[in-house]
This record gives structure tokens, C-alpha cells and sequence, in this order.
């Protein structure tokens, strides 16, 4: 049994002698086979070198670095004699090398980065860009971000060794690289943007020095085309200018799609929260390139608005300058002061918000919530700089002023998150002030004609109430909130959709702001001065208003408090706690409530009728008190 | 809120699938009753011989039954048709006011040319103007320029192009400029009024109710 025993072991030990022999001897074969090739080809001129030399060289070589033989296969590839094999194979070697300058502790790093540093400077550009490339993809973020980082400056050494028909090859390096840098998570928080732990941070910075140089290249090119033109030099050649446009397309690329991501998608912090923050370092990067390769931040911010030369080349406007790009680029400016110090300080608060307008307009009409706020940020900048009532009436007739609204109230009654809806209805609310009084007056039709919700029509009426007030106050008379203006306004607002039979409850805000302006009137407005013509009007909104309002609150009244009696009837029977009373909020239909809650709604309903019957009786008294007068 | 009172259906479901019932006067009912943009939803807008070409009875009557169900009726939509209607409330009902003469009182700005224009070249409401120009405070702080400095780090620059006469700049500016001609530079004193008034632009440094004094020089009229 001793004896198997041994033997069995003897054999696993063989076993394994034999695979580490195998594997000295595949390591041994590669080197050999590696050595051999290149020595072959040594006398060979390169262009005979056969398919067969290529294979090996690459199979082997890859062999050799990935067995731990990169010292020799280092002192083969700086051989003089071997120069011409290097220069046209040897960007075939770029992935196990990559991969051991990725693992960091691996005891042949020195060598592999000798290697790898000899073949930037010797291969074919072209070659190794595409080596390069190839390298990047990866599945997870961690490695992604790693190869990013070792990866950015061969690139640009790479790059910058193609000399004036690098446009394309930067264009489709740019386009890899952040295709990538989208598989990075992105931090939302302070804290987050500090630990940086899935590297975007760095990669930002890392981009930014990386497409530095190509920046300058364009930014010369630029003032020397301008040089040239100025001197009357038109011996620059077609070709010349047609690639450095190339050049400038190809960054101006890159620019707008950083803006979209991941600038639109992160919140910058300001210097008080964050002093040192490499993503808000990285915008003004950004901003500052678009500058410096010719494309002036105002005539981008503008463009909604301006005309634009159309620059023939291969990228229609529309592509070129992407309107969500635009929007993030407005809002770096306007809201975080981005690059201030080259934005000129001359152009008009409304010529801004008029264009700004297009850019809040895409930004408030996505579900994305990181866009609405921003969309907010940059609407409320905008209103902040005029004066109230400075917004002229024929404003309202450029589109964007009223789907913005519109757009607002999407978010004050939809959005789901709490600071949101308030910040739109707050924004809302400086909309109007800013309106002079002509435009607030066609503003408040459009909104109770367009509305379909109650809420929002209450606040219109609300400041339709306000400013009646300030209408009637000495020395701010005006057409629009009294007189003969005021009245077709009002016929707006004193009406009930359904009559008699309109659902209460569902319009009750708007209801309740009615009674409120009504009775205002009725207090404010003398019966011998009708400034608001209020006393003329009465009569008809009794009729259309007040009185199927009544009968409504009665039959109501009715209606609950026999579903009350009800309730509470089955409920001492012990009933099957069937719910008689459904609930719907929108179209769909709440849970079934237990008859204590059931009873709880329907006697706060029964509450809300005698809030409606308690204005409807005080206005009737004052109209009574006032005419007798 | 009811715009429009419902229309009521014309035909039974029988009379629907039936073959006497001819397609056109099922389109010329959907077209009379729905709004713009549910005919335009389902392929219906445009000369009843044309739509009844392309459109089959099984979806005539589909599009028929969702009308009443969506209530999609002509005047229930919002923006399109409601602006046109608020438009039209504007005329109609904004009565013949005379509209007066405000008195705005003398020009916000003054002007002291430093060179000479070529006195012919004056732009026009409308036209784009390039300038140099360099912006400061009374107390004289600049709070902006483009003027490509020598000693500062070289920048690429170019002179500011903007239409003038149409509001897109301070009105000092926008005044101003069409009382210049090309090559013109001069000395401009803006009051806050016709600059940036009672709110300024602390951003960029300038303060409310600021007076601002500008050196432009206007290089080019279109």
C-alpha cells in the first residue's frame, strides 16, 4: 500500500515536472523561434518578408514577454541590426506588454516599459495607433479606467508623430477614448468627486492634457490663416487649409460631446463647496479650447438666435453643433461662470434670456432629472438680471416663451422630486414678474386657456388678484387690470366647467381663488367708481357662476352626506368591509380604504362644501351691504 | 374646461361595418370633427378623394372610435389652435388707443471721438459691426476687453461682431454705434439705464446702478 502510495505521488510529481518542463520548453521554443526569425530576416530587405515571419515573430514574441522573457526579447528589439524587423512587426507585441504595464507589480515591468517605449519611437504611427486602440476596450470600469490612464499619453505621442493628416486618426482616437470614458460612474457628491474612485475624475484631467498640443496646433493654424489672409496670401494651399479645418472639426467634435457627457450629466460644485474640483478644472478646459480652435463661446451660446455662415465641410449645422451640447455650454456660462473672463460683458439681459430660452426649452422637456434642474438653474439666471415688469408683451410671440411654461408646469405638477417642484413653481412665479403689464394680461389668458390643471389655474387667478391690487393702487393705473381690459379676463375666471355639475373637489383650487378674487373685488372696488367694472359684470356672474356653483354645493352636500350615513350604517352592522366610496386620483384608482378613513374623507369633503358655501354667503351679504348703499 | 360641445356619432356600429357606408363620408366626419393633430396622428389630413386612396374602412372606423373615446375634437388642443385664438382675442378686442408720444428725455450716453471715422460708412439697423473694445468702471476698473494685449499671454482673439439696432447689446451700445463710422474709435460714457440699471452683472464685476465707460473702435461695418 506504501509502495502505490509512493508511486502515485512519484507520478503527480512527474506529472508536474513534466508541465513545468513543457512550459520551459514552450518558453525556450519562443525564444528560440523568436531569436531565429529575426536574425533571418536581418538580411532580408522588408519588403520581402513573408507572411509566415510575420506570424512567428508575433506568435513568439508574444510568447516570450508573456513567459517572463522580456529582458532578452528587450535586448533583441534594441539590436542596431534589427531595426527595420522592429519597425514593421513590432507594434504586433503591444498587447502582452500592455497587459504586464497594467498588472504594475509585475517583477519584468521595467523591461516590458524599455520595450514598449523603444516601439513608440520605431514603429509606423498608423500601426501602432491601432495597437493602441485595440488595447482600450475593457469590460469593467476599474480596468478601463487603469488602460485609460497608461494608455492617453502613447497615444499622443503616436499622434503627434502624424504630422499634418492627423485630423482623422485623432478624430477616431477621441471617438474611442470616450466611448470608454462613458463606462465610468460618475460621482454625484462632493465627497465622491474628492475619492474619485472610479477614476473619472483623473481621466478628465488626464484628457485634458492629452488633447492639449492638438489644441495649440489648431489655435496657430488659426492665427496664421488669419496672418495669411490679412498679408493677402492666398499661396496657402486648398489642401493645406482643407486639413487644418479637418483638425478643427475633429475638436470641435470632441468639445460638444464632453459637454453632453459627462458635463451635462455631473453637477459642477462651486469653489465655496469644492475649492479644487477637477470636473468643474475640466469644463473650463473645455470651454477654453472652443475658443482657442476658433469657435468664439458667444456665437455657440447665441446660436439659437444667430445666423450662422453655413460652414461647408462634412458636418451639417445640426451635427455639428448638437442642441443639448449647446444647452450644457449655455449653463456652464450663465449658471457656473465658466470662463467669464473671455464672455464680453456688453450683450443685453433679453437678447441672453431670449436665446437661452431654446436651450431651457430641451433642457425642461426631458424626464432626466439632472437636466431639469439645470434647465431650472439656467431659466432662473436668466430672469434674475432684468428688472421686473421689463419683459415686453411682444415677447410671447417668439414660441419658446410659451412651451417654456408650458414645460414648467409638466415639472411643478409631475416631477418627482419635492425640491424640484418647488424650484419651477418659484421660477415660475419670477417668469411673471418679469413681464410688463401688457404681456402678463396675454400671459394669464393663454395659461387658463391651455391649462388642465386646477392648481396651476388657482395661482394664475391668484396673480390675476395681485395685480388688479396693484392696478388699483394710486398712480399705477393701467388698461390691462381694470377697465375695459379687465372684464374679458374675467369672464375667464368666473366659470364652472361642467356647471352645476362639476366635480368640486377636483377643481377646488381653482374654485376657491375665484371666490377669493370675487370677493376682493366686491370689498376693494366702490359700486359709484366700478373701476373694474366689477358691478356691471355682477349680475351675469351670479347667474353663470354663482348660482350653479349653489345648487353644485348642495347637490354635493346631498350626495356625501348620504354616502356618510351610509358608511357609518354598515359599519355598526359589521358589514363586509366592502368600501362604498372609490377613489381616483388621474385615471387611476386608489386602494380600497377602510371605512375609518372612508369616513374621514367624506367628512373633509363635507368640510370643503362649507368652505365654498361660507365665501359664496359673505360675497352675497357684501354685494347686498354695498348696493344698499 | 369644454371648449367645444361634443359632436354626436352618426352611426351605429352596423352601420359602421357596412358596406353602404361610403369611406369619404366617414373621413369628411373625422376630418369636420377631430382636432389638427389627431388627423395628423392617423394619416387623415389633406383632400378626402387622396386620403381615401391610401386609407382602408377597417381603420376609418377604428380612427372614427377613437375619436369619441379620446375626445380629440377640434378646439379641445392646446398651443396650435389655442394661440391662434389668443391672437385673435388680442385683436379683436384691444380697442383703437392712440398710442402717445413718450417723452424719454435725452440720450443715457455721451460721446467723444478719439479718432475719426471715414464719415461714410455708418451702419444700418440690422447690419453686423466689428469693434475693439475695452470696458471699464468710473473708478476705473476694466471688467472687460478683447483687445489682444501684448503683454498679456497671446490669446486668440477677434474683434466683437454683433448686429447692431436690434437690442442684442447694452442700448448705449446699440445707439451709439449707428452714430459711428467705420474706423471710428471713440470714448462712450453709458449711464446704468441704457447699460445694466439697477441689477448689474456682479459676476463680471459690475455693480448696480453702474456707469460705464467704453473705449470702442469700429473696424468694420459688414
Amino acid at each position: 500500500m506504501c509502495f502505490l502510495l509512493i508511486r502515485s505521488l512519484l507520478s503527480v510529481l512527474g506529472g508536474l515536472l513534466c508541465e513545468h518542463k513543457a512550459h520551459l520548453k514552450t518558453a525556450a521554443m519562443a525564444l528560440e523561434q523568436f531569436s531565429d526569425v529575426v536574425q533571418r530576416c536581418q538580411a532580408l530587405p522588408d519588403d520581402s518578408y513573408t507572411t509566415e515571419d510575420h506570424d512567428v515573430f508575433t506568435i513568439a514574441g508574444r510568447t516570450c514577454i508573456e513567459e517572463g522573457n522580456s529582458a532578452q526579447v528587450l535586448s533583441i528589439v534594441l539590436d542596431e541590426k534589427n531595426q527595420d524587423i522592429v519597425r514593421c512587426m513590432g507594434w504586433n507585441l503591444l498587447p502582452p506588454l500592455i497587459q504586464v504595464l497594467l498588472k504594475k507589480e509585475d517583477k519584468h515591468l521595467s523591461q516590458c516599459l524599455a520595450v514598449f517605449n523603444h516601439l513608440l519611437k520605431t514603429c509606423r504611427p498608423k500601426e501602432l495607433l491601432i495597437g493602441l486602440l485595440e488595447q482600450l476596450e475593457h469590460d469593467d470600469p476599474y480596468s478601463t479606467a487603469e488602460s485609460l490612464h497608461l494608455l492617453l499619453n502613447p497615444l499622443q505621442k503616436v499622434l503627434l508623430c502624424l504630422g499634418s493628416s492627423k485630423a482623422s486618426s485623432l478624430g477616431m482616437t477621441l471617438s474611442s477614448v470616450l466611448d470608454q470614458v462613458t463606462k465610468l460612474p460618475l460621482p454625484h457628491t462632493k465627497e465622491q468627486e474628492e475619492d474619485d474612485v472610479f477614476f473619472l475624475c483623473r481621466c478628465c484631467t488626464d484628457l485634458t492634457d492629452f488633447v492639449r498640443p492638438f489644441v495649440q496646433e489648431a489655435r496657430q493654424n488659426n492665427l496664421n490663416s488669419k496672418a495669411g489672409c490679412e498679408s493677402g496670401d492666398k499661396m496657402a494651399g486648398e489642401q493645406d487649409r482643407g486639413k487644418e479645418d479637418e483638425l478643427r472639426t475633429e475638436l470641435l467634435k470632441f468639445c460638444m460631446k464632453t459637454l453632453s457627457h459627462p458635463l451635462l450629466e455631473v453637477q459642477l460644485k462651486d469653489p465655496d463647496t469644492l475649492a479644487v474640483s477637477p470636473l468643474r478644472n475640466f469644463a473650463t478646459e473645455i470651454l477654453n479650447s472652443l475658443s482657442a480652435i476658433g469657435e468664439p463661446l458667444p456665437s455657440l451660446v447665441y446660436q439659437p438666435l444667430l445666423k450662422r455662415k453655413q460652414v461647408p465641410g462634412f458636418l451639417e449645422e445640426e451635427v455639428r453643433y448638437p442642441k443639448e451640447s449647446l444647452a450644457s455650454l449655455a449653463h456652464l456660462v450663465f449658471v457656473h461662470h465658466l470662463a467669464s473672463d473671455t464672455f464680453p460683458s456688453v450683450f443685453s439681459p433679453v437678447f441672453s434670456l431670449r436665446c437661452n430660452m431654446e436651450h431651457i426649452c430641451l433642457l425642461l422637456s426631458r424626464t432626466d432629472e439632472s437636466r431639469i434642474q439645470k434647465g431650472l438653474e439656467l431659466y432662473e439666471k436668466s430672469l434674475v438680471r432684468l428688472e421686473d415688469g421689463s419683459l415686453p408683451a411682444d415677447l410671447l410671440e417668439i414660441r419658446t416663451l410659451l412651451t417654456v411654461p408650458q414645460n414648467l408646469v409638466k415639472v411643478m405638477t409631475i416631477c418627482q422630486r419635492y425640491d424640484l417642484r418647488t424650484r419651477g413653481l418659484k421660477v415660475f412665479q419670477l417668469s411673471i414678474d418679469k413681464f410688463n403689464t401688457e404681456a402678463k394680461y396675454n400671459f394669464f389668458q393663454y395659461m387658463l386657456k391651455t391649462s388642465s390643471h386646477s392648481g396651476v389655474e388657482g395661482y394664475i387667478i391668484k396673480n390675476i388678484k395681485n395685480q388688479v391690487d396693484f392696478a388699483l393702487q394710486a398712480g399705477n393705473s393701467n388698461t390691462w387690470f381694470e377697465g375695459v381690459h379687465l372684464l374679458p379676463l374675467l369672464r375667464k375666471v368666473f366659470i364652472l366647467p361642467d356647471g352645476p355639475e362639476t366635480d368640486l373637489l377636483q377643481y377646488l383650487d381653482r374654485i376657491m381663488e375665484s371666490l377669493n378674487l370675487l370677493r376682493y373685488l366686491i370689498i376693494r372696488d366702490k359700486v359709484t367708481e366700478n373701476q373694474t367694472g366689477i358691478w356691471t359684470e355682477l349680475y351675469k356672474i351670479e347667474d353663470t357662476f354663482m348660482k350653479p356653483l349653489r345648487v353644485g354645493v348642495n347637490m354635493s352636500r346631498a350626495h356625501y352626506e348620504r354616502e356618510l350615513h351610509n358608511t357609518m350604517e354598515s359599519k355598526k352592522s359589521k358589514a363586509k368591509e366592502e368600501s362604498v366610496l372609490s377613489v381616483s386620483v388621474g385615471d387611476e384608482k386608489l386602494p380600497n380604504m377602510t371605512s375609518e378613513s372612508q369616513i374621514q374623507a367624506l367628512h373633509s369633503a363635507l368640510h370643503t362644501f362649507d368652505m365654498i358655501e361660507s365665501v359664496l354667503v359673505r360675497i352675497e351679504e357684501l354685494t347686498e351691504v354695498k348696493e344698499s348703499l | 374646461l369644454k371648449m367645444a360641445d361634443e359632436p354626436t356619432r352618426e352611426w351605429s356600429d352596423e352601420q359602421l361595418k357596412s358596406d353602404d357606408l361610403p369611406k369619404k363620408d366617414l373621413i369628411k366626419f373625422i376630418q369636420d370633427n377631430a382636432a389638427k393633430s389627431f388627423l395628423n396622428e392617423h394619416k387623415l389630413l389633406g383632400n378626402i378623394k387622396n386620403v381615401a386612396k391610401t386609407a382602408k374602412k377597417e381603420q376609418l372606423v377604428i380612427a372614427y372610435n377613437q375619436l369619441f373615446e379620446s375626445k380629440r375634437f377640434k378646439g379641445t388642443e392646446p398651443i396650435e389652435e389655442v394661440t391662434e385664438q389668443v391672437k385673435a382675442v388680442k385683436i379683436e378686442e384691444k380697442p383703437k388707443e392712440v398710442k402717445e408720444v413718450v417723452d424719454e428725455g435725452p440720450p443715457k450716453y455721451t460721446k467723444s471721438v478719439l479718432k475719426k471715422g471715414d464719415k461714410v460708412n455708418f451702419p444700418k439697423k440690422g447690419e453686423t459691426v466689428s469693434c475693439w473694445y475695452t470696458g471699464s468702471l468710473e473708478d476705473g476698473t476694466v471688467f472687460d476687453t478683447n483687445i489682444p494685449a501684448a503683454a498679456r499671454k497671446k490669446r486668440q482673439t477677434k474683434p466683437l461682431s454683433f448686429k447692431a439696432g436690434l437690442g442684442r447689446v447694452i442700448r448705449g451700445w446699440d445707439e451709439a454705434i449707428m452714430t459711428m463710422s467705420k474706423g471710428e474709435t471713440a470714448r462712450l460714457e453709458i449711464e446704468p439705464e441704457w447699460a445694466y440699471g439697477r441689477k448689474g452683472v456682479p459676476e463680471n464685476k459690475i455693480p448696480p446702478n453702474a456707469k460705464l465707460i467704453f473705449e470702442i473702435e469700429l473696424v468694420a461695418v459688414d
